[in-house]
């Protein structure tokens, strides 16, 4: 998309703001470092197996789902990130900027092994990219990617790119 | 398994329905407390027809999925899924998916789950092969 395209879609002073937004949060590398709040533990693996419906007996023998990596760092009931995250703050960027939607397009998970019970992990936040305007059949937004990378103690044990569109709804935009 | 991974080899499709108590129980059991997967007034208000399908247990049926057909000593390298279509309650999931590579000892499958509305997840596991 040329530049003249995109102050079509942006006002150009609103791009650039963002854009300097995202360059200035990508400067914080791996942030707001959050420690989960329990242990690798059963109960939350029953929890989980039964919701999924997956039987395997690994999974009662002392190994986690790889894809509960991400549940044992999530916010919880009233949780909210810190201020420091980056994926927070570019956020709030683009909602102040008129981009009030936010859709999740992408996730892509990695995982270098298995979790074991009575492991505790840490998860730290970076911004990766941010791309945009596009204009989306949803409407015109910002394709916004981080990087979350788990770590129990100094060893990298998953790792997770999220995208999300934040986009002005057509309705507004028509309004 | 592992020796048994071949590009071509199809996995078998599978259904599940999606209930409000799936929707509920997988969005709480992945400790995803964010109120459109569990109160539909709130989902409407915020212009959705119904409570939906949260990502974690996108990926975590992708998961399921694979290991159902590749059994349990399955070893999962990354789970990469792009997201489509909302899964609502009284819709049905139809989970197809098929061996595209296999190269470096590792495995690539594709799994799209659909949905009446269209495709909700299209991803790729990697295993161990």
């Amino acid at each position: 998309m040329s530049a003249h395209e995109q102050q079509a879609l942006v006002d150009a002073a609103v791009h650039e703001k963002v854009m300097a937004e995202a360059e200035r949060i990508k400067g914080w590398g791996e942030a707001a470092e959050r420690v989960a709040r329990d242990e690798v533990n059963q109960p939350t693996i029953n929890n989980w197996l039964e919701a999924m419906g997956l039987d395997n007996p690994r999974f009662t023998a002392g190994e986690a789902p790889p894809s509960m990596a991400q549940v044992w760092t999530m916010y919880g009931l009233g949780g909210k990130p810190s201020e420091d995250d980056p994926l927070h703050s570019m956020m709030r960027v683009l909602t102040d900027a008129g981009f009030t939607a936010v859709l999740g397009t992408n996730c892509e998970q990695s995982y270098d092994r298995y979790l074991q019970v009575g492991e505790r992990v840490r998860v730290t936040t970076a911004l990766d990219s941010v791309v945009g305007p596009k204009a989306t059949g949803m409407g015109i937004g910002y394709f916004v990617t981080s990087r979350n990378t788990w770590y129990v103690g100094e060893e990298r044990v998953a790792t997770m790119l999220f995208r999300v569109l934040k986009f002005i709804p057509h309705a507004k935009a028509d309004a | 398994m592992s020796a048994a991974l071949n590009v071509g080899d199809r996995l078998p499709e599978w259904s599940l329905p999606i209930t409000p108590t799936l929707v509920v129980s997988t969005a709480i059991a992945t400790r995803d407390f964010q109120d459109v997967h569990h109160d539909r007034d709130i989902a409407q208000a915020a212009g959705s027809k119904d409570i939906f399908v949260n990502i974690l247990t996108s990926t975590a049926l992708c998961e399921r999925y694979v290991t159902d057909w590749a059994g349990p000593d399955v070893q999962i390298r990354g789970i990469a899924i792009r997201l489509g279509a909302p899964a609502y309650p009284y819709d049905t999931f139809t989970f197809t998916g098929e061996v595209t590579e296999v190269e470096d000892g590792v495995a690539t499958i594709k799994v799209v789950g659909a949905v009446s509305l269209g495709d909700h997840v299209i991803g790729t596991v990697k295993v161990a092969a």
